[in-house]
């Protein structure tokens, strides 16, 4: 195998709010992320002239960057400039009539590709959680993994419960997702995808729809999780949690990447005017 | 006139009214129902499949079923199935089906054009996002149905299921159309040959009401419990 063990973090990192209330265990640690093709620092998303269009609008165009195994990059941008729609195209989601998609050396746009298999070893976290309501938190975590990758019941919930400790919410196991607040299901939905072993976590503004005082929890479970050298994606307008782990940033407007930049250029010297105008709008209060 | 009313005929005819002509009412009333979801499930999905003309067939069996009065596809069934049957099969002869098999066949296809309809409205409220989430773990199109949107769809729309069971309950009784004996039928066997209309009638309507009044009041109580907490 040619991935790197990537170390732990010496102290986890101080929780961004008090949350009393919620009193979960804290993160715990272990290696997560499984073996890929794609060596360290090799692209493990390839993104290439991708277009898309609803009818004659276009939604999409000509979007082409790189992920790097390892790298974190956050995708910002205003409201409806396609940074959700690229994500989804990643994992086919969406479709998309031009270009090509390749993850870990698997093109996305093939007839002969397995899709659901292409799928399973993408992570992805949705802006409303979408845990299964009618399934215990256990059952959420294990469905996919006897399903999908058929391990046996004992295996599924042995990980599964691993990944909830991970995110501290192992007294919730016998649970339901109504039960648990927002930032506790989303932490759940996370875990959920972790279970599969997935080489890359696409997120989907995994805090937009939670309440201010949640949303540390869940960017606190991002950067443990960027910080083990997961390769991700992470569409959000948490310009903090970019700050602190991305390697870079993109930003995106109309549908076009309008700025591909590691991260110090992106908050420094951003070259487009749009940008500027976006940080200035985002970073002002 | 009431004072006239026997009550006696009532009491001595309990056994056969419950023992075959309840019994029937009640297994034809669990087949069909049983039978007509799984059909209707099919037929719900296959509408929502969009596939070129599987879902316009679909969709047509539903529409014709709906508009048809039930008594005519009874007979419709009655009639034609024996033809049917001996055309798929190559028979020289009409197949004989039982009057029963006959009355579960038409019951069955009849209702599950209302539980197709019930279904597909259930399909349809479970969000968008959760098939997304689902495909992304990596299942199958037939996985997520199967584990993420039916059981969801089949306890939102329990209620409204079990409403129309009630429904089928009370129309199982247009069997005696095809000289079957339902409850309703026995207890009319039993005041014609008595001559006691009035109290038979009056004690089959009671039987009814009390059945499916307590039917309805156990689904708003089963209501308030299935409801998934999102």
């Amino acid at each position: 195998m040619t991935s790197t063990p990537i170390p732990a973090p010496d102290a986890p990192e101080p929780h961004s709010g008090p949350d009393p209330a919620l009193a979960d265990e804290g993160l715990a640690k272990g290696p997560l992320i499984p073996p890929s093709k794609a060596a360290s620092g090799e692209p493990m998303i390839a993104i290439d002239g991708v277009s898309k269009w609803y009818g004659a609008f276009q939604v999409l165009t000509d979007c082409t960057t790189r992920v790097s195994k390892g790298e974190v990059v956050v995708v910002c941008g205003p409201s409806g400039s396609g940074k959700s729609t690229l994500i989804k195209c990643v994992n086919a989601l969406e479709p998309f009539q031009k270009g090509q998609i390749s993850v870990d050396g698997t093109k996305v746009k093939d007839r002969s590709t397995n899709l659901p298999k292409l799928r399973s070893r993408v992570g992805m976290v949705f802006q409303h959680f979408e845990l299964f309501p009618h399934l215990s938190i256990t059952d959420n975590l294990t469905i996919a993994q006897r399903k999908v990758l058929g391990r046996s019941g004992e295996d599924a919930k042995r990980r599964g419960l691993d990944l909830l400790a991970r995110v501290g919410l192992s007294a919730h196991a016998e649970k339901f997702p109504g039960q648990l607040s927002g930032g506790q299901q989303q932490r759940v939905a996370i875990a959920r995808a972790l279970a599969m072993n997935p080489v890359v976590m696409l997120f989907d503004e995994p805090t937009s729809a939670l309440d201010p005082e949640m949303v540390g929890e869940v960017l606190d479970v991002m950067v443990e999780l960027a910080r083990d050298g997961m390769t991700m994606m992470v569409v959000t307008h948490e310009m903090g949690f970019a700050r602190k782990v991305a390697d870079r940033v993109i930003f995106m407007d109309r549908g076009e990447i309008v700025e591909d930049a590691t991260k110090d250029d992106f908050f420094g010297q951003p070259r487009s005017p749009r940008a500027q105008q976006f940080l200035s709008k985002i970073l002002s209060h | 006139m009431l004072a006239n009313l026997d009550l006696g005929v009532i009491v001595s005819s309990l056994p056969y009214l419950f023992g075959q002509g309840m019994v029937f009412t009640v297994t034809l009333t669990a087949l069909a129902a049983t039978m007509g979801v799984v059909l209707g499930t099919l037929l719900a999905i296959l509408r929502l499949s969009g596939i070129p003309g599987v879902w316009h067939l679909a969709k047509g069996y539903v529409e014709l079923m709906r508009s048809l009065p039930l008594v005519l596809v009874i007979f419709w069934f009655y009639f034609l199935v024996p033809y049917i049957g001996a055309w798929a099969t190559g028979s020289p002869t009409p197949i004989q089906v039982g009057a029963f098999a006959s009355a579960l066949i038409t019951f069955t296809m009849f209702e599950a054009a209302f539980f197709a309809e019930i279904m597909r409205a259930g399909i349809q409220s479970i969000p968008k996002g959760q098939t997304a989430a689902a495909l992304a773990l990596g299942m199958t199109r037939a996985q997520v149905m199967r584990t993420v949107v039916l059981p969801q769809a089949f306890r939102n729309m329990m209620p409204l299921l079990l409403t129309q069971t009630i429904i089928l309950f009370q129309d199982t009784s247009l069997v005696y159309v095809l000289s079957l004996t339902d409850f309703l039928g026995a207890a009319s066997k039993v005041a014609q040959r008595d001559g006691r209309l009035v109290e038979m009638y009056l004690f089959a309507a009671v039987v009814y009401f009390l059945i499916c009044f307590m039917a309805s009041a156990l689904v708003r109580r089963l209501h308030s419990r299935v409801a998934i907490v999102r």
